[in-house]
């Protein structure tokens, strides 16, 4: 630990703490505009300089490492008077006129910076050129007006994102933040994650959907997880008077750093579908109105029916965005209590790939990995922030190896790039395995290997060694490489890999352990119910469900499934629930309400509950040790 | 006994035979057979002999002399002045091959003072430079076998140590100190980067090195690698030194060729080899951070410092930066001893100092002097007094980063310490010498628009700094400058000096410095009277004469 004083307070950190990191935990605010905590230090802004004892010039907190016995001032006369010439320069660069900018007012740093240092103006004239605004992305605004160069979103792009889309072009006053080879942002590479959007100190990058709708001040901030996918981020969902402005990651998130997706951050407030308020009952061919208590009758009649019959009983599926809470009671009432033979979730095989070996890989050994094996999963479309942490790390020579036989954009990126012949995976797996043992007569050699799956022998060869000289592999599993569990937990053992299997949904995890894992398939069933929640069901769920007499449909939104159903139960979204969500890793996450659900709408495990009520089945809670982790991650 | 005691080759490719290398060749047996030499002397008639200018040629070794062209008639008196009476036949000797400088040269005068000395254009634009074997006949790789063979790296830094030498890059830091630095780092592999990056207006001293004794810089990194344990070195040469790097490129090769890079040099067991990079045009490049940053192919930003690169530098490695004009100094300090190289220049700044005159002078050209000379005897002994006989005004040093320097510190020793007292820097050693009729507003514009253009961007105080500068030099010049702009001007240069994050920004705070505290009354002028006292500023044609 190292001990120094800053502004005459004793502080105490960890070596390799910057003076600014350790002012922070301190609680000594040090205005800074390029630095931020999951950067690496750029020292480009020069706003957060400090005085330190026995150092004549000035120093950048940002860069400069704590030591033992330093004596730090972060508020002389000196230190202000630069900071206030650091202001100046910046005020005076480009259009910053706060009264015209939707940040000011607390959410931009440099006008708090500035009100820090109790500026009322800069001495210097302002740069009256006009900079472009770059208006061609769907999601964001990027307003070059604004901008004060830190690169906070050019390092994030590619440090935390590991996408380089964005850049800088030319040098000097002249330099500008590009997109890719100065394109605009719209056409360029962006996957929008909006991360850039979240960083930017100012008001240069704008939000298109909450711009002007509230400053961080006045909206209310919830954590809670994202369901997007298996991942499970952690968000901060911003409401104000029960509407949805935006969803931040969150910074202090375990699983995600701070990281979003697409998905989880322009999805929810993209969202246009149109939302069912009241439960309806089919009459006359038409879905009308109803009570809560002649839907529920209604449902509990019909399941009552049919209760214990096997294959022309009852379908039941339930959404892995449901909470495990729902999930677990989904499981008790329809394949413990009414016996169905098909009850599961909407993940059906994805969510068995989940746990190879028995064990969950945590998503932190990416971070660490020298190596990683992708194996049937598009990282780039799927689970992306997973695929944010392969891809920021290849610039510092990861080797990524990929076994995919579809489409898959990782293949670009690879420095093994797999294409076995479809439904070979598990023959190539096996082959990597045989080769990397050196000879195994129980498995196949090499040469059989290449020619069952169509990869090149020498490929094969290459990639087995890769893998066993690693000093920190890990394996990248989705769905596609369900049929190789086998091998690949084999694989995995004999090198003692970690395995990361990406489920599907948020709680594809929670579905698999409670043994909702099948492929949910329609066979002579008379009644089905779909747990949907606010999930968007599969095309051709609808089509499947054509032939079946009786359609319940518990879901938030309209869709073509509520369209067919006979019953429609309306429950809560993703930002009106309270639950848990157990991601890739095993991880427990709490999802909190942001948002009051309309009137008339009931949570998914209040539905559930009241069905097995009517049913006079009783539903135990526990959830969490039916889950089986022997640790449980929060 | 045939004891031959000369060579003498005929350069026989098919221009110089149609030029009549034939009858040369066989005159010269002829004569030599006259002189009664043909015992000690062998003649013979070789292919090509690598330059195509001045056919046929006749090159005389051990002196490694090449006479050309040369006519059947010649030979006589060349056999007779060379070969019998041991004297070159000066009227014979081919041109050399031209630099793309000048140098200039001062007439050998005895008892003057100061003295030329030469140890870093010791053969500049004297021997070949595509040839190393005329490096070698010159002295050179003798240190380098001196080093590998003689000494231990550690002596080998303690013998620079001794001699004092500093950079030559214009910061002055002592070259022993930053290689014990690096030789103390346990990680490998370590690098030795030559800064060739040299992009300082007006300054061309490196070039002129590299074109006309590219071994030279050769040698010392491979000394710099064997003292410092690294096996690889880079040298970064700016994009537009084509020839500098050709010839470059070309020695490497024969370097390589002889062993004195490559494995195991000088049966020593040292490994040691050059890569030649060139920049593409930025000046902060120059920036030894920058420069790594740009030699690992990133955008060429200067690193937060520290870690130094002698700790963190090209790939995070342990790394030596020097300057060409530096590495040039090392084979004489080790050929001759730090004794001897301490017997030139100061006492703190030992050496000599290689200066590129510019401006109003008569001579200008590059020249090499001991530390400590004053800008007076350079102005009037290398540039032969100022041009028109106007009146020395001020001089600008190391290009753009220097300081102006007043007329009044001329009789200044030029070393590092006495400018540094005179609070003046001698920067990359560039002098551009102006006369009264310079504007010293209209010469800090002009520096500051360099500046702004070259700034890298990365940090606030430089890239807006410099632009805001400009924008308020260039009022002053235009007769819109206002008193609270010297205000302001102060407030940038002091700004820019303590905040920037690198060399640049805080050079472009320096001539502001300088003409705010030498000639605050020259730029009064254009603010109250808005007129420019020497005629140059586009607001004002008219001059400030004492006449009423």
């Amino acid at each position: 630990m190292i001990r120094f004083t800053i502004d005459g307070q004793q502080v105490e950190v960890p070596e390799g703490t910057t003076v600014l990191r350790a002012a922070d935990q301190a609680g000594i605010y040090i205005p800074r505009l390029c630095d931020h905590p999951s950067l690496t230090p750029y020292g480009g802004c020069r706003l957060c300089i400090v005085e330190v004892e026995g150092i004549p010039t000035l120093q950048t907190s940002c860069t400069l490492q704590a030591r033992d016995g330093m004596v730090v001032y972060t508020n002389t006369p000196k230190v202000r008077e630069a900071r206030e010439f650091v202001l100046t320069m910046l005020f005076s660069e480009r259009n910053h006129f706060c009264m015209y900018c939707q940040e000011s007012g607390g959410d931009c740093e440099l006008q708090s910076a500035a009100y820090g240092e109790d500026m009322t103006h800069w001495p210097i004239q302002p740069n009256w050129h006009p900079y472009p605004v770059d208006a061609s992305h769907p999601d964001f605004v990027l307003d070059h007006n604004r901008c004060v160069l830190c690169r906070r979103c050019v390092r994030a792009c590619a440090e935390l994102v590991g996408n380089f889309t964005l850049n800088v072009r030319d040098r000097g006053s002249k330099t500008m933040i590009i997109a890719d080879l100065d394109v605009p942002l719209g056409e360029s590479s962006c996957i929008n994650c909006g991360t850039c959007v979240q960083i930017c100190p100012t008001g240069a990058f704008i939000d298109r959907h909450s711009a002007y709708l509230g400053l961080d001040a006045e909206v209310e901030q919830t954590p809670s997880v994202c369901v997007g996918c298996s991942v499970g981020c952690g968000i901060e969902i911003a409401t104000r008077d029960n509407h949805l402005v935006r969803v931040d990651g969150d910074w202090e998130a375990p699983v995600n750093d701070g990281l979003l997706c697409e998905v989880g951050r322009y999805q929810p407030v993209r969202d246009e579908r149109k939302r069912i308020v009241t439960p309806l009952i089919r009459k006359d061919g038409s879905l009308q109105e109803a009570t809560w208590d002649e839907a529920l009758n209604l449902v509990a009649e019909k399941l009552k029916s049919l209760a214990g019959r096997g294959s022309d009983g009852i379908a039941a599926l339930a959404s892995t965005r449901l909470p495990a809470e729902a999930l677990y009671f989904f499981q008790q009432l329809f394949a413990e209590g009414l016996g169905s033979e098909m009850a599961t979730s909407t993940d059906g095989h994805a969510a068995r790939s989940v746990i190879v070996n028995g064990q969950a890989g945590s998503l932190e050994a990416l971070k660490t990995a020298d190596c990683v094996i992708v194996l049937g999963e598009d990282l780039v479309k799927d689970h992306q922030v997973a695929g944010f942490f392969v891809k920021r790390a290849l610039p510092q020579g990861t080797r990524l190896i990929v076994i995919d036989s579809g489409e898959n954009a990782l293949h670009e990126l690879a420095n093994y790039s797999l294409r076995p012949r479809p439904e070979t995976i598990r023959d190539l797996v096996a082959g990597i395995l045989a080769a990397s043992k050196g000879s195994d007569p129980s498995q196949p050699d090499v040469a059989t290997t290449s020619q069952r799956t169509g990869v090149d022998a020498d490929t094969i060869q290459a990639v087995a060694q890769v893998i066993a000289l690693a000093q920190n592999p890990v394996f990248v599993c989705g769905a596609g490489a369900a049929e190789a569990a086998e091998e690949l937990a084999k694989l995995a053992t004999s090198f003692e890999i970690p395995v990361i299997g990406l489920g599907g949904g948020a709680n594809s995890f929670a579905a698999a352990k409670y043994g909702l894992d099948k492929a949910f398939t329609v066979n002579g069933q008379q009644a089905a119910y779909l747990a949907l929640g606010d999930d968007n069901p599969a095309q051709d769920l609808a089509q499947q469900l054509a032939n079946v007499p009786f359609v319940a449909v518990q879901a938030s939104y309209v869709s073509p499934v509520t369209d067919i159903a006979d019953v429609v139960l309306p429950v809560e979204i993703w930002a009106e629930l309270e639950g848990h969500y157990v991601n890739l890793e095993g991880r427990v996450q709490e999802a909190r309400r942001a948002l009051t659900p309309p009137a008339g709408v009931r949570s998914n495990t209040e539905v559930l509950q009241a069905l097995a009520q009517r049913l006079g089945i009783a539903l135990d809670g526990n959830w969490l040790a039916e889950l089986g982790l022997e640790t449980v991650v929060a | 006994m045939k004891a031959i005691r000369a060579m003498v080759l005929v350069s026989g490719d098919p221009a110089s035979i149609a030029q009549g290398a034939h009858e040369v060749y066989q005159r010269l047996q002829k004569e030599i057979k006259a002189f009664g030499l043909q015992d000690e002397i062998s003649v013979s008639m070789i292919t090509d002999v690598g330059r195509h200018d001045a056919l046929p040629m006749v090159i005389v070794y051990p002196e490694a002399v090449i006479y050309g062209p040369v006519k059947p008639e010649d030979v006589h008196f060349l056999v007779e002045e060379h070969l019998y009476k041991g004297r070159i036949a000066t009227r014979l000797v081919a041109p050399k091959k031209e630099l793309s400088g000048r140098i200039a040269w001062l007439a050998a005068r005895q008892g003057t003072l100061p003295a030329e000395q030469r140890i870093v254009l010791e053969r500049v634009g004297l021997i070949d430079p595509d040839e190393i074997e005329e490096y070698i006949v010159h002295g050179g790789y003798e240190a380098l076998g001196k080093a590998l063979t003689q000494m231990t790296p550690n002596e080998v830094i303690e013998e620079i140590t001794q001699a004092g030498l500093r950079g030559r890059g214009g910061a002055g830091f002592p070259t022993g100190l930053k290689w014990r630095f690096v030789a103390r780092e346990k990680r490998t592999p370590k690098y030795v980067i030559c800064n060739a990056d040299e992009s300082e207006p007006g300054t061309f001293k490196d070039r002129l090195i590299l074109e006309g004794d590219p071994h030279n810089v050769i040698e010392a990194m491979v000394i710099t690698g064997y003292a410092v344990g690294a096996n690889e070195g880079y040298v970064y040469v700016r994009g537009e030194y084509k020839l500098a790097q050709a010839r470059l490129r070309k020695a490497i090769a024969q370097a390589r060729e002889m062993g004195f890079l490559g494995k195991d040099i000088f049966g020593s067991g040292f490994d040691f080899d050059i890569t030649v990079h060139a920049g593409a045009g930025a000046y902060v490049c120059g920036e030894e951070t920058a420069l790594i940053e740009s030699l690992e192919g990133k955008r060429g930003e200067p690193r937060i410092r520290p870690p130094y690169p002698t700790t963190h530098g090209l790939w995070g490695m342990p790394t030596v930066v020097n300057n060409v004009e530096t590495l040039a100094n090392v084979p004489a300090i080790i050929r001759h001893g730090a004794e001897w190289y301490r017997g030139f220049g100061t006492e703190n700044s030992p050496g000599t100092k290689l200066y590129t005159i510019l401006g109003n002078v008569n001579e200008t050209g590059l020249i090499e002097v001991p530390m400590g000379i004053t800008l007076r005897e350079v102005i009037t002994i290398y540039g032969q007094g100022m041009k028109n006989g106007a009146a020395f005004k001020m001089a600008q040093t190391g290009g753009s980063s220097g300081s102006i320097v007043p007329a009044s510190l001329q009789d200044t020793p030029m070393d590092f310490d006495s400018y540094a007292r005179a609070g003046v820097s001698l920067g990359s050693g560039a002098l551009l010498i102006c006369d009264e009729n310079t504007c010293v507003v209209d010469l800090a514009r002009v520096l500051m628009n360099f500046f702004r253009y070259e700034s890298c961007g990365k940090c606030t105080p430089c890239r807006v700094g410099t632009e805001r500068a400009h924008q308020i030099l260039t009022r002053i010049t235009e007769g819109r400058g206002t008193l609270a702009d010297l205000e302001r001007l102060e407030k940038l240069s002091q700004g820019m000096r303590q905040l920037s994050n690198c060399g640049l920004g805080q050079a472009a705070a320096v001539p502001l410095q300088s003409m705010l505290q030498h000639f605050r009354a020259e730029v009064e002028a254009h603010i109250k009277l808005h007129v420019c006292p020497a005629g140059s500023c586009p607001m004002s044609s008219r001059r400030v004469t004492t006449a009423a």
